[in-house]
């Protein structure tokens, strides 16, 4: 057999049996420059410890869930159907509110995502219905593991701890909101596909008249010229690809909520095209609403009364 | 290997025939007829003749009762509760339904009574229809400026619309936007909002007959007041 070459640094022999030539020409010791007001380090080799004398790593996921912390919602939230516009009147006052109608189909929890597992929480949410044979195997046995029914749409909601875990295949209505409470609604809105300056970002234009020839809905000048570094700086605003990115529409309050017809109204105008996928979510710029934790609990009270 | 036998075998060489010899020996002895299937997969092959089985079937699980009332067209049934709500006599809705052949239609002159501020009339040139948000637009001439104004006909604000005076043939369009060309413009629509007024309280002191035979004529509905 001809010999092999080595296809990773795994498979290099132990460095003391390496040849001087491999070894990094760096020299570890005896090397005395540099200053620092830092407290003196009690151990140098380990690192990141209380006793490193380092300000503690912000870099990490538990720091980077620390930072979420405050505004991660309690709760998991839900998916809709965008189902249209319409309006509301109050008919004492005659005030007339715009309305976003919101259709929930068979919204469950199809899965978990856990900070041991996954090194976040989180609620899988699919809703709708999608037929067996257009689901593909992988899929489809992650559904058939938790015991759901195939979904159309599958997003998930991150929650702040296991405490806003749904159980899985637990059932969400429009009733999981309350009238009056404030949501987050994100949907992807409505592409426009190739747009130009004008469009996409706003630009004045040109002038029609005065000399002009040829250029009236043209960007203009992208920039400086010798002075400014003869480039186009980074994230200049230009034509191109606009719409179709997800939207989020931040405190959004719950008009209405029929959970007979699973509709719940939304006030004003959500981004999207009517039957586009709607995430709601409590919003994370209001106070968490006081909902009765258990909605179990209130639905067996309900059908005990009724 | 074997060498290559040469065709003119040199009889005094015997260096090189026995050398031959030898060559095949090793030959014949690195010969193999040992055979044995060797697989490497984790999984066992089949026996040989069995029937191919194919993947395994996954459980599908059935879907959730979907919520039955209404779900089809949940816009539709939100307005139709509104309507309800808003209009229970039906007044208003009757005033625009495409249904009615008493309705009115884009082209007559409407006056709306609304609950807090001055009537406004004018010349309807458009009727977007949408469930409970439907609205007319309304034309007319203030001090000889052209002043047009949306109202939304179940709004708790509108208190009552009345037809003023038809139009003689029914508009070929759906929108009578020309009517704002000075060509086509109507102008002031007072004196016949005046004229009807006239008539309508000289009704009302002559006495009740006359009211309800004209009333059919001249349509005039009310929508409830909230």
């Amino acid at each position: 057999m001809a010999p092999k070459l080595l296809t990773s640094w795994a498979q290099l022999p132990p460095v003391f049996l390496l040849p001087d030539a491999f070894l990094p020409l760096v020299a570890k010791r005896g090397v005395k420059y540099g200053w620092t007001t830092a407290p003196a380090r009690g151990k140098p080799a380990r690192f990141n410890q209380k006793t490193a004398g380092l300000p503690v790593l912000e870099q990490s996921p538990a720091a980077a869930l620390a930072r979420k912390d405050f505004t991660l919602p309690l709760r998991t939230g839900a998916l809709g159907i965008k189902k249209g516009m319409t309006a509301l009147y109050d008919p004492d006052t005659g005030v007339r509110t715009p309305c976003t109608v919101v259709q929930f189909d068979r919204v469950q929890v199809v899965s978990h995502k856990t900070r041991e597992k996954n090194g976040y929480f989180a609620v899988q949410v699919g809703c709708g219905w999608r037929q067996p044979q257009n689901v593909g195997r992988p899929l489809l046995g992650h559904f058939a593991g938790h015991g759901v029914s195939p979904k159309q749409f599958v997003t998930e909601f991150r929650v702040k701890n296991t405490s806003g875990l749904l159980k899985v295949g637990e059932t969400i209505g429009p009733d999981w909101f309350m009238e009056g409470q404030f949501v987050d609604a994100r949907s992807d809105c409505k592409g426009k596909g190739w747009a130009g300056g004008m469009k996409r970002w706003g630009f004045k234009g040109q002038p029609a008249s005065h000399g002009n020839s040829k250029n009236h809905r043209t960007m203009g000048s992208s920039g400086a010229s010798q002075g400014g570094g003869s480039r186009v700086l980074p994230g200049k605003k230009m034509p191109g690809r606009m719409g179709g990115n997800q939207v989020t529409i931040q405190n959004v309050k719950v008009l209405k909520v029929d959970a007979e017809k699973g509709l719940l109204v939304l006030n004003g105008c959500i981004a999207g095209p009517n039957g586009c996928v709607v995430k709601i979510q409590d919003a994370i710029k209001k106070p968490w609403p006081a909902i009765p934790a258990a909605v179990e609990e209130v639905k067996e009270a309900l059908a005990a009364t009724a | 290997m074997a060498t290559p036998t040469h065709t003119l075998r040199p009889l005094a060489c015997w260096k090189s025939i026995l050398r031959h010899t030898r060559h095949q020996k090793v030959a014949t002895r690195s010969l193999t007829t040992y055979h044995q299937n060797v697989t490497y997969s984790k999984f066992e092959l089949p026996p040989p003749g069995a029937k191919p089985q194919g993947p395994k079937k996954i459980k599908v699980y059935p879907a959730p009762a979907f919520p039955p009332a209404n779900t089809k067209e949940p816009l539709k049934a939100l307005c139709a509760d509104q309507i309800a709500l808003l209009d229970p006599t039906g007044a208003r809705t009757s005033l625009f339904s495409k249904t009615n052949p008493e309705a009115a239609k884009v082209g007559d002159i409407l006056l709306v009574r609304l609950k807090g501020g001055d009537p406004f009339a004018g010349v309807c040139i458009n009727i977007r229809r949408r469930g409970v948000d439907t609205g007319i637009l309304l034309r007319n001439q203030l001090t000889r400026v052209g002043v047009e104004m949306w109202y939304k006909i179940y709004s708790p604000n509108v208190e009552g619309i009345e037809v003023v005076q038809r139009r003689e043939k029914r508009a070929r369009r759906a929108r009578l936007t020309y009517m704002r060309k000075p060509k086509h413009d109507m102008g002031s629509v007072q004196n016949l909002v005046l004229a009807y007024q006239r008539s309508r309280s000289g009704l009302r002191g002559s006495g009740q007959k006359e009211e309800g035979l004209k009333g059919g004529k001249k349509k005039s509905v009310r929508g409830k007041k909230h």
